[in-house]
């Protein structure tokens, strides 16, 4: 079709009515007309639908505040999630509430069962217990959970923690937030947003013990809510009714939808790094006790300090107040992140410490130093899997984890130190001890590469968390498993020739960014792959 | 920043989230956002209706809550009610007319350029192609006095003949049943009827999902009432109701045959009504004869006891009420299968009394409203064209020449755009509805709408499938930004007001028609209306004298403080109640004051299943979150994070296993009208031989094969014959 302007002509005949209009489109004052209320009314008129919705009574010791929820009346129209979110001011598409539903497993009756959910204000709320930075605060007479967002350092750890997946990391504040039960509003005797808002009044807040919270909690998942995370974990107060016997080992919505988990770049980087880190210091020191010269030890340790500061570099990328990380031993007390930072802190103060008395500042105190290096960073090591085994995650378990990153740090340590002696050695003068650490590495990289290959092998029940996992491999992260184990085996290969061959400088720091490369492929994975068993609307 | 404290419980982010009582009565609100005055006005999403409480700062809305004492929800509203001001404030909204030049690009053109080239474009076609070859296609989410508007500057001064409305896709069969069965087009309930049911039996109605805030009445019923939906699909209200009936797609008219056919047998009667109010009782039980409960077994996927039962339940029940939804209407047969269900109510004597009634829920905020004013079916004012008597009411009205109004009703929607293949008509005028993805069979309909030589979109968004392929797009403020009146579905006339600015230089719907008219010549809108209240004020005029009489309602202002009036509201009307059913003295609108009995033998469904298409594709509301086409809903983060993803075609894990096929595969659908991808999802809440996928994707529409009711020219969107295959497996046997 041709173009469709006409040609143009005097457009003032009707300019007139046009701004008139356009005028009277901005004008906000036809609403006077009608009757508008000005004066203040001092209670709530909403009350006449919520007074039934609120305890008589505030909780007294041994009890809490708890949202209950009546499963039958819950019909998926989600109004509590767009009131809570309208009525407490949160960020484009943030909200406290989630709707999600439960799916029969076997798929064949057809069940479906919303649910409505938010925070269960936990009593031993693992949030709060994994935070480094003491952000959370349990309410000792109302039982909320409280995130306190000024002291919050944006570690996200707790999006992990929590079963439930409750707190959400706000990426433009740079924090976490989280439901807060509407506190100020229970104070006022007002009723939550989302209980306020519910058309069915299927959600209200009635106050619980401690000790039959805690009793359910023991008896698994179908008291709480068939086919959610266990209780046993946190403890949730939520109490979820329903007349209507709902299938043991339901489905979330969410597990059903084969989508990776987020990947944490920083995270990557910090645990590939320290445990390269970690496992350059194990060389040396194996080195120098058997007596097998490599490398020289005042480069290993200075490789090690180098890519263990690297390590703790990026891990501060991670957060999204960097500048408040100086918080982050608050929580030792409870917290394996708290932990976490300071095993690693005093590793780096040894490595560092040995790197600088081998290079000849203090040739005395190396020995003694690198020892302490290695046994802070073996430590560091485990504060790192018990990290990700605190989640309680299936996928994240020590033995999985501690597998995966013991060999990281064996492989790319060992592989380093060739690469660094392979560096400093003199053409032609290939040395033996090179040669057997070069067949260490290779066999240490193919057990990671079995590590990782039994570690994605699905059970037989292809609805668990370890057969989706399996199937994310298999699926949407099937690019990068085939990347990872192509670099996998070109690295053995490799390792295998310089053994057989030999090598050169070029080819060792080649092999060694292969494997690096590798190994940050299958740390990605290890975040993208890791499924769980979903709270349903977690995923929304 | 307040120094780098070790500890810092409380500060500027925890302040972030600060509340304040935000007085009037409003409870707490965000501490940005306190409001300095509220006012009540009506959600512009579904036909419920429900009042929303603006919080006003400086006369512009801040925020809002459900209006506590609203007759229609009850201090309630859905998240596309909590998310109305959201969508308002939206990079696609169209901020100034666009045209379309010659490389096909839309560009930015001053209201007067738009505004010349649409007049010189319709007129150019009806010069040479005749006045029927411009038309115009519009909408339920318009106000009544915008429809009125664009009725009457279309069809008596731009002498269009053809106008319809997306109406025609939801409500179009409740219209001719009632038409028909009542004499008017007259939806009989109240709200409150859900509140004072014994039964109530839900009729391919999903309340749950589309009208949340219905269901939210259904659970305040006081009478302990059970809830049986009758559904093909186990969907959210049928595992809600105390029975679900999963009978077969398109098995609707022969079960209510066959349950009158047990009423009938049983005597289970109320012999006074039939008598009294009805008439062509005998020619309906001659018919059903022929529909025993077990003659339907094979039709219906229903035992005969289970019929036999729902008979007697009806019967049981002092109070039966009947609604129904999109499951009937979009049908071939639909307008037979909502009287059906009105001749159950009648021949129960279900109609009239609080707690029954043979009710049509209705789907857009102003669908009724349509149905009135929109001069497209009937002749503004619930009006017959074709009635010289109503001609000249509403020439002398409206003062205008009485021979400017077309003797016979023009074309419906799909007769419409069977014109523009056809290639007689030329310019079309879109209003407020997404024709590129809503209607039946649509990769055909672009093709269509690029035969004519000009289209013309006016909408709030310049980013709808339908608004993109425009040659001029007119930019619409929308609800919030300007004032009118709804229609809900339980008759009540409703205000809604302008709490927000426009972007940009958006205008009014009314002020375009306006524009229109003035570039258009004189004279093309009566002179007299000034404002939305001066054409309301000649509706009350128009609706003198007919079942739909509002002449006592003074204005705005008293429809404002009442929370609506239902129709009728004469000017004698005593009646104050908040809530009125008709019917109650029995006199139907028929000239002999019955109710007809209207019927017709059960015929089977165009686009049958086969060995090559043997699964029954039904599309339905996907959640509560999603309206339509997704225009407004899809403009909130909030409405995006409570919808699915992605479209996920639901089927029975029979029928998967059968194909090989298992969760979240890619498939193939195809009919014999289109195909289109998606992901599957396995679930028996869908019957075994039967797939569903929610309305609000594109992908729905390149699947369903355009069938219409005869009598209401509906489309039959929940029926249609395909093939499900895997994406992969359907590629590798695309390529020869």
């Amino acid at each position: 079709m041709e173009g469709n302007t006409v040609s143009p002509g005097s457009g003032a005949t009707h300019e007139v009515l046009l701004q008139r209009l356009l005028t009277d489109q901005h004008d906000l004052t036809a609403v006077e007309r009608f009757a508008l209320k000005h004066e203040s009314e001092t209670a709530p008129t909403q009350a006449r639908y919520y007074r039934n919705l609120l305890p008589t009574a505030a909780p007294s010791v041994g009890q809490q505040y708890a949202f209950e929820v009546d499963l039958d009346a819950c019909t998926a129209c989600k109004a509590c999630v767009a009131a809570c979110h309208n009525l407490n001011g949160l960020d484009d598409g943030e909200s406290w509430r989630d709707v999600g539903e439960l799916h029969d497993r076997n798929r064949y009756d057809g069940t479906v069962q919303t649910v409505t959910t938010a925070c269960h204000h936990c009593l031993d709320p693992a949030c709060s217990n994994g935070c480094p930075v003491r952000a959370y605060d349990k309410d000792p007479e109302t039982g909320i959970v409280h995130h306190l967002d000024d002291q919050c350092i944006g570690c996200k750890y707790c999006t992990l923690t929590c079963p439930y997946e409750v707190p959400k990391y706000n990426a433009s504040l740079g924090i976490v937030r989280k439901c807060d039960m509407c506190a100020g509003r229970l104070a006022a005797g007002e009723a939550p947003a989302c209980v306020q808002a519910c058309p069915n009044f299927a959600i209200k807040i009635s106050v619980v013990d401690h000790a039959s919270t805690l009793q359910r909690a023991g008896a698994g998942a179908q008291s709480f809510l068939p086919g959610a995370p266990s209780p046993d974990i946190t403890a949730p107060s939520t109490v979820y009714r329903s007349t209507r016997a709902l299938p043991e080992g339901m489905l979330a919505g969410e597990d059903l939808n084969l989508v990776p988990s987020e990947a944490h770049p920083p995270l990557v980087a910090m645990l590939i790094l320290t445990q390269l880190s970690v496992g350059l210091v194990a060389v040396e020191r194996l080195s120098a006790w058997t007596g097998t010269p490599t490398a020289t030890p005042a480069t290993l340790l200075s490789a090690a300090a180098l890519a263990c500061a690297l390590g703790l570099a990026a891990s501060t990328a991670h957060l999204g107040r960097p500048l408040y990380a100086f918080r982050a031993l608050l929580g030792l007390r409870t917290s394996w992140l708290s932990r976490e930072i300071l095993a690693f802190g005093v590793y780096f103060a040894c490595v560092l410490g040995a790197a600088v008395s081998a290079n000849g500042l203090a040739n005395g105190l190396a020995d003694g130093l690198a020892d302490a290096a290695l046994v802070a960073g073996i430590a560091a090591l485990m504060t790192s899997v018990m990290v990700y085994h605190a989640t309680k995650r299936e996928m994240w378990n020590a033995a999985r984890t501690a597998s995966r990153f013991a060999l990281t740090a064996g492989a790319l340590g060992a592989l380093a130190a060739v690469t660094i002696a392979v560096m400093q050695a003199t053409p032609g003068t290939q040395a033996a001890p090179v040669r057997s650490l070069a067949s260490v590495a290779a066999a240490l990289c193919f057990a990671k590469l079995c590590c990782d290959r039994i570690q994605a092998n699905p059970d037989a029940d292809p609805d668990s968390v370890r057969s989706r996992s399996s199937a994310l491999l298999g699926g949407p992260l099937r690019a990068i498993v085939y990347a990872r184990w192509a670099l996998g085996l070109i690295v053995v290969l490799s390792l295998a020739v310089m053994v057989e061959v030999g090598t050169n400088p070029v080819f060792a720091v080649t092999v060694f960014l292969l494997a690096l490369a590798g190994e940050v492929l299958e740390r990605n994975l290890f975040f993208r792959a890791c499924t769980k068993q979903s709270m349903p609307g977690s995923g929304s | 920043m307040s120094g780098l404290r070790l500890y810092e419980p409380n500060g500027e982010l925890t302040s972030l989230l600060g509340r304040v009582d935000g007085g009037f009565g409003v409870g707490q609100v965000p501490r940005d956002k306190q409001p300095d005055a509220t006012t009540t006005t009506v959600c512009g999403f579904c036909s419920t209706g429900c009042g929303l409480r603006i919080h006003l700062r400086n006369g512009e809305a801040v925020g809002l809550t459900p209006a506590t004492e609203y007759p229609v929800n009850l201090g309630m509203a859905c998240p596309k009610g909590w998310e109305s001001l959201a969508v308002l404030d939206s990079d696609g909204r169209a901020t100034s007319p666009l045209i379309k030049d010659a490389d096909g690009i839309q560009r930015p053109v001053s209201w007067d350029i738009a505004m010349r080239t649409m007049t010189e474009r319709f007129r150019a076609a009806q010069t040479i192609h005749g006045a029927e070859s411009v038309a115009f296609l519009s909408t339920g989410q318009i106000t009544c006095e915008d429809m009125a508007a664009l009725g009457v500057l279309a069809k008596f001064s731009m002498g269009m003949v053809h106008g319809d409305g997306n109406t025609r896709q939801c409500m179009a069969t409740s219209v001719a049943a009632y038409k028909e069965s009542f004499g008017f087009d007259a939806p009989p309930y109240a709200y409150e009827d859900f509140e004072e049911s014994d039964l109530i039996v839900l009729v391919g109605s999903n309340l749950c999902i589309a009208h949340p805030i219905l269901w939210e009445r259904v659970l305040r019923n006081r009478r302990n009432a059970r809830v049986i939906v009758i559904d093909p699909r186990r969907t959210e209200t049928a595992a809600a109701a105390d029975e679900h009936i999963a009978l077969k797609p398109k098995g609707d008219l022969a079960l209510f045959y066959a349950i009158a056919h047990e009423l009938i047998r049983n005597d289970w009667l109320d012999h006074d009504f039939l008598a009294q109010h009805t008439t062509d009782f005998v020619g309906f039980s001659r018919l059903v004869e022929r529909y025993a409960p077990a003659s339907v077994e094979e039709r219906t996927g229903l035992s005969a006891d289970i019929i036999e039962g729902l008979a007697r339940t009806i019967h049981d029940a002092e109070r039966a009420s009947f609604w129904w939804t999109m499951g009937v209407n979009q049908s071939h047969e639909g307008t037979r299968a909502a009287q059906a269900i009105i001749n159950i109510a009648l021949l129960t004597g279900n109609i009239g009394r609080p707690g029954t009634g043979a009710n049509s829920i209705t789907g857009q905020c102003n669908a009724m409203g349509s149905r009135l004013f929109s001069n497209t079916t009937n002749l503004i004012g619930g009006h017959a064209f074709d009635s010289a008597a109503h001609r000249n009411k509403v020439a002398s009205i409206l003062e205008i020449d009485e021979a400017r109004i077309q003797q016979k009703p023009g074309l419906a929607y799909d007769e419409i755009l069977n014109g523009v293949r056809a290639g007689k008509i030329r310019a079309l005028w879109i209003i407020a509805t997404n024709t590129a993805h809503s209607w039946i069979g649509r990769g055909d309909v672009r093709d269509v709408l690029a035969k004519l030589d000009f289209l013309v979109v006016q909408d709030m968004y310049r980013t709808t499938e339908t608004a993109e392929v425009a040659d001029l797009v007119l930019p619409a403020a929308g609800w919030g930004e300007k004032e009118g009146t709804f229609i809900s579905s339980d008759r009540r006339i409703t205000v809604t007001k302008k709490v927000k600015r426009a972007p940009g230089q958006a205008l009014s719907d009314f002020s375009i028609f306006k524009l229109a008219a003035a570039y258009w010549g004189d004279g093309a809108l009566p002179a007299h209306w000034a404002t939305p209240e001066d054409v309301f004020t000649d509706l009350k005029r128009l609706s003198a004298g007919q079942p739909c009489d509002i002449t006592g309602i003074e204005g705005y202002r008293m429809l404002d403080e009442r929370g609506g009036i239902q129709w009728p509201y004469p000017t004698d009307c005593d009646d104050e109640a908040t809530e009125r059913r008709l019917f109650a003295d029995g006199r139907f609108y028929h000239r002999d004051g019955r109710a007809k009995f209207c019927y017709e033998d059960v015929r089977d469904a165009p686009d049958a299943t086969n060995e090559r298409f043997p699964l029954v594709f039904l599309t339905g509301r996907g959640s509560a979150a999603q309206w339509h086409t997704l225009t407004r809903t899809g403009k909130s983060a909030i409405l995006r994070k409570l919808a699915p993803r992605e479209p996920l075609l639901t089927m029975h894990p029979s029928d998967a296993r059968l194909r090989g096929l298992r969760e979240r595969d890619e498939v193939e659908i195809a009919s014999r009208h289109g195909r289109t991808r998606v992901r599957l999802s396995l679930s028996a809440s869908v019957g075994i031989g039967q797939v569903f996928l929610p309305m609000h994707w594109t992908q729905a529409n390149e699947v369903t094969v355009p069938v219409f009711d005869p009598y209401s020219r509906q489309p039959s969107y929940k029926a249609t014959a395909v093939q499900v295959k895997q994406a992969r497996k359907a590629r590798k046997a695309a390529k020869p």
